[in-house]
């Protein structure tokens, strides 16, 4: 039982971390069909400015030395702020273009974003401890938890709910399911475009703002290939999740989190380096079952 | 924003560039094909570093031969097509010894061009088999010791001075580095009596959370003496603190790649960590001559060395050149025969040995060091007591 629960956190904590990212790709690609590639960076970029720009090898903390009660707000806006700033300095002008031409920028935008941060601070991985009260372990019901997983699981759930009553109770909410349905005609409605996409940009880059403190204080590690690989499962996760649907994209964060830990959890030892084969068979599974993805949105499926 | 001191080799490539270093025609020529830019030059530019200052030595000392070394650089931008160009440039200066990156997939396209002009290439600090003959061919060494010698090593050291017997070993599957570790580890672990693996589960370093990994250790009826760790940078980091935070206070055994007390913030108060190490970067070597060379090296850089891995660079210009006195040319095939002719060779951080079978240390001396409440020191040094053999590295 205790062992059980045990599973059930791991796979909870990381599914947490997956669909938050999931829910961040997800909201752009609802709005403008695209496919940002470059939030991984921004994971990483809202980690980085917690130092100080160096290349030497020991850190020095810059935002890092923040009480918490600001850290995180704080961690939080800064990719937030990245974000806005990429869709008004690159993703706007490229508005008209089709979708292949917004996601290759995406990756050049990733690219400049993540040599920037090699410039600074070089590739060399940087520590950093903050927030230590996190570390600690908490029992519940007889399992040992991490405090910080706990946090991280009522935190991704505080945040769901919150940006469910945004999206179902304010009048921005209604516009950007508006949009995120059928962007001409919410325009012809009425719904400004350029806040609509400004206000999902905000969302995602908040979002991974709150993975890049999630994945530092789990790993008290800064790399610039950090958002790496958060950013790949989220992206999956959206697809199996039915692109543009939202509530699709958190349900397969999750499923994946939990596949990630069970495989790890029932795998032999031989098989276990392979694990993320098996993770990924299970996703080629679902697609094949379900091309359009598990709750894919009935815009998606009339362009079909 | 503080400024990014001036790299040393950066420097010396303007200055070659200018023609500002006097460069007579009968000097001997040394290149460096290594990362000045991209995600290797972190990397490549301690040991390049570290070269550097050997080569000085050697040219205060009256050169080598009668003749002054003078190191030429080109950057391979850690890119992997770019090596092969950056290998050609150096030969094209006239290298006598191509110098290429610390790893060994960012170096053997320069080492490979060397090879097939006949040149001997030296890896900064390749820990692979691979880098060597097996990998390039027969004029091509690496500077470091094999991964399996660090695995090894600590399993031998743990059983004979700690008396650890259980172990549970944990792989971080993403690199050859990681495995040859572990590849060490079994290949010893068999030989210790009352040496017994606990269990074993594997991760990849850039696993968000090894959380499933960690309740498997705690669900071992009982704790292992110590965990074996094959990892490196930057999930090996995460790894110690996710294990630590769990509240498992085991020793923890890894190899020569966590080095250094730089990343130690992220693990507040550490101990029970052992690692081994070429050289003290700590200021307590017991041979006060590398705590010498830590002195010059800040003096020079502005920065002691951050891990033991500046070290091989030095050791790699030391060989090559005594080597090249004995031959009495720089002839590769006569470089070569010398250099296979060492057997435990004195260096400033331990004796080499290179065989016509490998170019490579398959037994060293290791310091080990002990990282105890956040401070890292040499607590030993252990030799392991037979040299891995070949086919055991070669698979």
């Amino acid at each position: 039982m205790t062992a059980t629960l045990q599973i059930l956190f791991d796979a909870l904590s990381l599914g947490s971390l997956y669909a938050l990212g999931a829910l961040g790709i997800a909201l752009i690609f609802g709005v403008m069909r695209l496919v940002n590639f470059a939030h991984g960076d921004y994971i990483a970029f809202s980690v980085f400015v917690l130092l100080w720009p160096t290349t030497e090898a020991v850190s020095i903390l810059l935002l890092g030395q923040l009480p918490p009660i600001l850290l995180i707000p704080v961690v939080i806006a800064i990719g937030a702020l990245l974000s806005m700033a990429s869709e008004v300095t690159v993703f706007r002008r490229l508005r008209e273009a089709n979708p292949a031409t917004m996601m290759i920028a995406s990756f050049a935008l990733g690219f400049v974003i993540k040599h920037a941060l090699l410039m600074a601070y070089s590739s060399r991985p940087k520590s950093i401890s903050i927030l230590p009260g996190l570390a600690q372990q908490v029992e519940v019901m007889g399992a040992r938890i991490p405090l910080l997983q706990v946090v991280t699981i009522l935190a991704t759930i505080v945040i769901l709910l919150a940006l469910t009553a945004f999206l179902k109770r304010t009048r921005f909410g209604l516009e950007m399911r508006a949009a995120a349905q059928d962007f001409t005609m919410a325009r012809m409605l009425g719904v400004k475009a350029n806040r609509v996409i400004l206000l999902a940009f905000a969302i995602s880059g908040a979002l991974a703002g709150a993975i890049g403190l999630v994945v530092v204080v789990q790993t008290g590690t800064a790399d610039i290939n950090m958002g790496l690989s958060v950013m790949l499962v989220a992206f999956i996760a959206t697809v199996i999740g039915g692109l543009g649907s939202l509530y699709g994209a958190v349900v397969a964060g999750f499923l994946i989190g939990g596949a990630s830990v069970l495989m790890q959890v029932i795998l032999p030892l031989e098989a276990r380096p392979f694990r993320d084969a098996f993770v990924y068979a299970l996703v080629i599974a679902v697609l094949i079952w379900r091309p359009q993805g598990l709750f894919a949105p009935r815009s998606s499926r009339q362009r079909v | 924003m503080k400024a990014r001191r001036p790299s040393a080799f950066l420097c010396a490539t303007a200055l070659v560039a200018a023609g500002a270093l006097p460069a007579a025609a009968d000097d001997i020529v040394i290149g460096f094909a290594v990362a000045q830019s991209g995600f290797m030059q972190a990397y490549d530019e301690p040991a390049t570093q570290a070269a550097l200052i050997r080569i000085d030595e050697i040219n205060a000392g009256g050169g080598l031969l009668g003749r002054q070394l003078r190191p030429v650089f080109a950057d391979t931008s850690s890119d992997r097509a770019e090596g092969a160009r950056a290998g050609l440039e150096v030969i094209e200066a006239g290298a006598d010894l191509v110098v290429v990156s610390c790893d060994y997939d960012f170096g053997a396209p320069a080492a490979l061009m060397a090879e097939s002009n006949g040149k001997i290439s030296f890896f900064l600090c390749a820990e692979s088999v691979r880098a060597g003959i097996q990998g390039v061919g027969p004029h091509s060494f690496s500077a470091s010791v094999l991964a399996p010698v660090q695995g090894a090593t600590m399993v031998e050291w743990g059983h004979e001075v700690m008396g650890w017997n259980t172990y549970y070993v944990l792989l971080d599957t993403w690199t050859e580095y990681n495995r040859g570790i572990c590849e060490g580890f079994d290949y010893k672990a068999p030989l210790i009596e009352g040496g017994e693996v606990v269990g074993r589960d594997t991760f990849v370093n850039d696993d968000a959370s090894i959380a499933a990994q960690i309740t498997r250790i705690r669900n071992l009826a009982e704790p292992p003496d110590a965990i074996m760790l094959c990892s490196m940078m930057p999930g090996v980091v995460s790894a110690i603190r996710q294990i630590r935070n769990a509240g498992i206070e085991v020793p923890i055994l890894n190899g020569s790649g966590v080095d250094g007390s730089y990343w130690m913030d992220a693990v507040p108060g550490l101990s029970e960590f052992y690692i081994p190490v070429q050289g003290s970067i700590y200021g307590d070597d017991p041979d006060p001559a590398v705590e010498e060379f830590n002195q010059r090296f800040a003096e020079r850089f502005g920065v002691r060395p951050s891990s033991q891995y500046a070290y091989p660079g030095y050791v790699m210009i030391d060989v090559w050149a005594k080597a090249v006195e004995r031959a009495g040319s720089t002839d590769a095939a006569a470089v070569v025969a010398e250099l296979e002719k060492m057997e435990g060779e004195p260096t400033l951080f331990g004796p080499r040995t290179f065989t016509s079978e490998l170019h490579h240390q398959n037994q060293a001396r290791y310091h080990i060091v002990k990282v105890d409440n956040g401070t890292p020191g040499v607590i030993d040094s252990w030799t392991i007591s037979e040299p891995i053999p070949l086919d055991a590295l070669v698979r």
